[in-house]
């Protein structure tokens, strides 16, 4: 697994390629809490994730906690079939902001 | 027959083989071998004609099998061994794990209803929801668990 952090104005995205993992989970817990603390909303670009387990989600659902208690957004685009069965599998897709696109994802 | 067909647009999936399919997997309890397993057991699913959500969906499940061995038997530890052995058979794939680790919780094993916004917890739920049986035993050597999906049609959900 890869990320990339770009910085805008009042966001921080972040684009994370390859696969998340038990192993691979604990770094993109790390990168997300981090941008999460520069701006007031983290958009994460999921399009180059190649699959995702429940620790992969369990990360994602520690940052939307951590950006709720502190008052910011997250924002998720461009999940592939993968990534969208396993938020369905776990009922989460309807507790994230799920955007299919940056463009949308920033208009959010 | 070919055996290139999956993914390809416009084909069907290739139709189950007669005759079971077996082969073991016998590996170190480090998480980096987690992506060769899948890889390993989605083609071993393809080739049993799943479809590519099935063929997902249950590489999900023994991917989530193996973490929780790794996370909760071996309290990651990276060197421990792991035993996977994977049969297809007419009607269904069949994975059994064994390990020699600390015994399974069976409070986790018993799957808790999911809290939307609890960190954890989930991979016992996706391995349920999407399996359509698991065993748990406990045996001399450690823990024996067994994930059976059956073919569409073969037999329905427990």
């Amino acid at each position: 697994m890869k990320t990339a952090t770009r910085e805008l104005a009042e966001t921080t995205i972040v684009d994370v390629a390859g696969d998340i993992d038990m192993g691979t989970s604990p770094a993109l817990r790390k990168t997300l809490l981090e941008s999460l603390k520069k701006a007031p909303r983290l958009v994460v670009n999921l399009r180059e994730v190649r699959y995702v387990d429940s620790s992969g989600i369990a990360s994602l659902v520690e940052v939307l906690k951590e950006a709720r208690n502190t008052g910011k957004r997250l924002v998720l685009f461009g999940l592939n079939k993968a990534v969208h069965d396993v938020l369905q599998l776990t009922r989460l897709n309807k507790i994230f902001e799920i955007r299919e696109t940056e463009e949308e994802a920033l208009q959010a | 027959m070919t055996c290139d067909d999956r993914g390809r647009p416009g084909l069907q999936p290739t139709p189950a083989p007669t005759g079971p399919l077996r082969f073991q997997l016998r590996l170190t309890s480090d998480p980096r071998l987690l992506a060769v397993v899948r890889s390993v057991v989605s083609e071993f699913a393809a080739v049993w004609a799943f479809d590519d959500e099935a063929c997902r969906r249950i590489t999900l499940a023994v991917d989530e099998a193996l973490s929780n061995i790794i996370r909760h038997a071996y309290k990651n530890q990276c060197d421990r061994e792991i035993e996977l052995d994977c049969e297809a058979r007419s009607d269904c794939v069949e994975f059994t794990l064994v390990d020699h680790g600390e015994p399974l919780d069976p409070a986790r094993f018993c799957s808790q209803p999911l809290d939307a916004i609890a960190i954890g917890g989930r991979g016992t739920h996706l391995i349920r929801q999407i399996m359509d049986e698991v065993r748990y035993e406990r045996v001399a050597e450690g823990n024996r668990l067994c994930l059976r999906k059956y073919l569409p049609g073969a037999r329905s959900k427990a």
